[in-house]
């Protein structure tokens, strides 16, 4: 108990370290898809080294918010990859109930986001902003009604107890409810990430941009604190994901995080082959695909409830 | 008993000699500056000790008109801190209206409103709690008027003397049926009247619900309450909306130590009201572009949270399940104080705003953080507490209902389906975000959007005591530890059972854990600060204009307004909003009514006007009549009687 957790801070450096391979195999798989030859998977990387050296250019309006907002988004989204079993079993913080710290993280680096984008006066970051807090607010539920589901099949109130044995348990006894909560976790995914269909990370009008637009006079290595907790963030989801549907409760902890890792690249893929057979909504039909994901989070909840 | 009573008079007495000394301003204002803080910190003493040390008399000492319980303690402690640092700010904030009217009547006011609801929280006999709840009520209404110049306020001032005296009435029924022929009407006899069985529990419960419901305004009894509480002064507003409300929600936990377990179908009333308020209080507040209305509109959400947690614990206490009854009350009492403490931090910075700029259009303002950086600083910290997000005091309570809310999926039968309520919840969570990044991005960042003049140093005198409160949101984030066992001794005065303390005790190392994840928080956000300005280039900053997407003639009129800001959302939940939007040229107008005061207040109210006014065809003001109306009103007594009497 005491033991300095040597493993599990050092699956989150790893997992941390690797995170922005992901949106690079999402965004290849796309181009492959549409016949295209794309960048290299690893071309986030030099954008972050690029970004990073660069100087910055802070509008007169800001305050020291703007300054702050990039570093709140990044410590909250690290503390939050704390809270999760990366090999299945242990997270380097538990508590019960920290899926709602896990939550209230992500929730505290969107807030200070969202008043960044606010900060600069500018209509088109406003409007960014309301576009962003508008779908969150739809998230939030289906986030939270999956995790429900998990709580309801498992019995656990922590993320580090559920996953694992637990989880594997469940699967016999619940597993058209587990396949339901994973789907909506993949909707919440694809919004927190701002993947399409809810967000293009590719469109070049900022009238269409819902997160791109928010962090429009970021620059430097204020942008590439934001675009690193962005891969961060689809990391985070992504072991959410792979963690239900893939419960390690038996393996090697190394074999279990070496699962994790080819789950995590295998999300990926899924959002880029997503990306690539489907256009991305109208705004205005974009909370429709987000109370579906809770829909069929609630029906999960309705067949365990049964 | 007597540091309490002591306390309370120096407040009076404070209140009184604020008023008297009038004609000699300065001194008045220092004796209540002084004075009342000085008597709340006598008076907190006693509730303090009693909360740490864990010391509780036999309850309720039989004879004694006012006493103190571990719920009293918690509620007291409330009443009296935020009660200090309301009183503190309004003196600053009120001097500048002494030229129009006597400030040292709404100071006296204030006093007696802090003592009438100290009298509530600690009455131990009927008379004397209704007496307290009357005084309030009337202390209230007068504080609500102050500014009776205002239509707006005189009319608040009416819905909320109406509404309250619903309440009065319904509290008085409760009691009627539940201690008929109780000699001394000490809630002792009413608790040994309840185990006895000799209690109709379904009409208490209810009329209780409606008692303390209006005065908490549950929806859908909210309605008086955003414009009481947006007309009076703000640091009254503070103190309405963070303390008085509350005496609803202290009602409902009292009745409940008295009459012991409620039946489940109170509790799944309780919970489903709790998710109502929840959900439509924020969504209304939402609408909002008044900043008192739309922060009076978040009381109604927080009551809903608070209601989710209360509904947990006597959910807890229907089906037998003590650990979850625990979770709910201790749940609920923490988020009463917390709400307590941001949303009389968000008055009080609101307050500064009007006191600065004199208006409360959120729409008029904007780039305030310049201007007032201090205030806005500390608006922040109330804007996330209130939200709900590490590391700050209301992730704290929001987390103990949610982890009560998943601890029922644990359960077994029908309080599994209970569990479904998390979703409202984290629904609730996400619409104030959206509301509170409104709110704070409009007021205070960006630019002007109308010439208002600040005069510089416009916060001096109002920023020490938003401070004192923004400090308290952080340190109860940060070392839950430091409130959650005395708010667990409240919550076991609920269920008369001091075993399940242990286990919360026993949980401490789970609050020890939120405090490692607060400090791990800001330590990273720290470290990554540090980093950013060691290693990135980001002294080598250049400063412009925002970014205008190629747009060169940008104005501050094309930011982003509360009601541009708001749209998305509220053209979604349209209808449940009751919000209907004027696109003009150039503009948008959100407009904002309140369903229930609106579509079913006013035609009641219409209704209760007409059959009132077919009463007055019996006043024919004939001398005849009126002795006929005394010989029927005799013979009916007479026929009731026999019908009584008869075998």
């Amino acid at each position: 108990m005491i033991a300095f957790p040597v493993f599990p801070i050092f699956t989150l450096l790893i997992v941390l370290g690797l995170a922005p391979v992901l949106p690079g195999i999402a965004n290849r798989t796309k181009s492959a898809l549409t016949g295209r030859r794309g960048a290299p998977v690893l071309q986030l990387y030099s954008d972050l080294g690029k970004l990073w050296r660069k100087g910055v250019v802070y509008s007169r309006t800001t305050t020291v918010l703007f300054r702050l907002a990039p570093v709140v988004l990044l410590a909250t989204s690290l503390l939050a990859g704390g809270l999760l079993p990366l090999d299945g079993r242990v997270a380097l913080l538990s508590f019960p109930g920290d899926l709602v710290a896990f939550a209230g993280l992500l929730g505290l680096g969107r807030f200070f986001l969202v008043l960044a984008a606010m900060d600069t006066g500018s209509s088109f970051e406003g409007m960014g902003a309301s576009r962003e807090v508008t779908f969150a607010s739809f998230a939030e539920p289906a986030l939270f009604l999956c995790f429900t589901v998990l709580v309801l099949a498992t019995g656990q109130l922590q993320l580090a107890g559920m996953f694992g044995v637990p989880l594997a348990a469940a699967w016999p006894v619940a597993a058209p409810s587990l396949v339901l909560a994973a789907a909506g976790l993949f909707i919440v995914t694809l919004a927190e990430t701002c993947r399409v269909p809810v967000d293009d990370p590719l469109t070049h009008l900022e009238l269409t941009m819902i997160h791109e637009v928010m962090i429009l006079d970021h620059s430097g290595p204020d942008l590439a604190l934001i675009l690193y907790a962005s891969s961060v963030k689809m990391a985070l989801f992504g072991s959410l994901i792979v963690g239900v549907l893939a419960p390690r409760a038996h393996e090697q902890r190394v074999l279990a995080f070496g699962e994790l890792i080819l789950g995590l690249g295998l999300v990926a893929i899924a959002i880029g082959v997503v990306e690539s057979i489907m256009a991305r909504l109208r705004m205005n039909r974009v909370p429709h695909l987000l109370v579906a994901a809770s829909a069929l989070a609630g029906l999960a909840l309705i067949l365990l409830l049964r | 008993m007597i540091m309490i009573a002591g306390g309370l008079g120096i407040i009076l007495l404070s209140g009184i000699l604020a008023l008297a000394l009038e004609r000699y301003p300065r001194t008045a204002d220092s004796i209540f500056r002084w004075g009342v803080p000085a008597g709340c910190l006598a008076a907190i003493w006693p509730a303090v000790s009693l909360l740490v040390t864990g010391a509780l008399p036999s309850r309720p000492t039989a004879g004694e008109v006012f006493g103190l319980d571990a719920l009293s303690a918690w509620f007291t402690v409330m009443v009296l801190g935020v009660g200090a640092v309301t009183a503190v700010y309004g003196v600053r904030y009120l001097e500048r209206e002494r030229s129009k009217r006597r400030v040292g009547t709404a100071h006296l006011l204030l006093s007696i409103l802090i003592v009438a609801i100290t009298g509530v929280v600690t009455a131990e006999r009927v008379v004397a709690f209704l007496a307290s709840w009357e005084l309030m009520a009337i202390a209230a209404f007068l504080l609500i008027i102050f500014e009776r110049e205002h239509a707006e306020a005189r009319r608040a001032g009416l819905i909320y003397l109406v509404v309250t005296h619903v309440s009065t009435i319904a509290l008085i029924g409760m009691f009627a049926a539940w201690g008929p022929g109780l000699p001394g009407g000490g809630f002792q006899e009413l608790a040994i009247a309840a185990v006895n069985h000799r209690v109709p529990v379904a009409l208490v419960l209810g009329l209780g619900l409606i008692g303390f419901g209006v005065k908490a305004g549950v929806v859908p009894a909210h309605f008086w309450l955003p414009g009481a509480h947006a007309a009076a002064p703000s640091h009254v507003s503070a103190f309405l909306s963070g303390v008085m409300i509350k005496t609803g929600i202290y009602g409902l936990l009292r009745v409940l130590s008295l009459l012991g377990p409620p039946p489940a179908w109170w509790a799944w009333t309780i919970l489903l009201l709790g998710l109502a308020s929840a959900v439509l209080g924020v969504l209304w507040a939402l609408a909002q572009h008044d900043i008192k209305r739309l922060l009076a509109y978040h009381s109604v959400e927080n009551i809903g949270i608070i209601l989710l947690g209360i509904g947990l614990g006597t959910l807890g206490q229907a089906y037998h399940h003590p650990a979850l009854a625990l979770l709910g009350f201790t749940g609920a009492v923490l988020h009463t104080l917390n709400h307590s403490l941001f949303k009389s931090l968000l008055f009080l910075g609101a307050g500064a705003v009007v006191h600065a700029t004199g208006t409360r259009e959120i729409d008029r303002l904007g780039g305030l953080a310049r201007l007032m950086p201090r205030t806005a600083w500390a608006f922040l910290i109330g804007s996330a507490a209130i939200v709900g997000l590490p590391p700050l005091n209301g992730f704290v309570s929001e987390w103990m209902i949610f982890r009560g809310l998943f601890e029922t999926g644990g359960t077994t039968g029908v309080l599994r389906t209970a569990s479904a309520a998390a979703c409202g919840l984290a629904l609730t969570g996400a619409l104030a975000l959206a509301c509170f990044t409104k709110l704070h991005g409009v007021l205070f960042l960006g630019t002007p959007r109308h010439t208002a003049t600040v005069a510089p140093g416009a916060e001096q005198g109002l920023i020490n005591p938003q401070l004192a409160l923004a400090a308290a949101c952080i340190l109860i984030g940060v070392l839950p530890i430091l409130v959650i066992p005395a708010a667990a001794q409240a919550a076991s005065a609920v269920l008369h059972d001091s075993g399940g303390i242990g286990e919360v005790v026993a949980g401490a190392s789970v609050t020890s854990a939120i405090s490692v994840a607060a400090l791990a928080l800001l330590a990273l956000i720290a470290i990554v600060w540090r980093l950013r300005a060691r290693v990135a280039y980001v002294d080598r900053a250049a400063l412009g204009p925002t970014w205008g997407c190629a747009f060169s003639q940008v104005t501050s009129r094309m930011q982003y307004t509360a009601s541009s800001y708001a749209g998305n959302l509220l053209m979604v939940f349209g209808p449940l909003a009751g919000t209907h939007r004027v696109v003009g040229p150039g503009t948008l107008h959100v407009h904002a009514a309140d369903p229930v005061l609106d579509r079913l207040g006013r035609p009641v109210w219409s209704w209760v006007q007409g059959a009132a006014s077919n009463m007055r065809r019996l006043q024919t003001g004939r001398i005849f009549w009126y002795l006929l109306y005394v010989i029927f009103a005799l013979v009916g007594f007479l026929l009731y009687l026999w019908f009584v009497t008869a075998p």
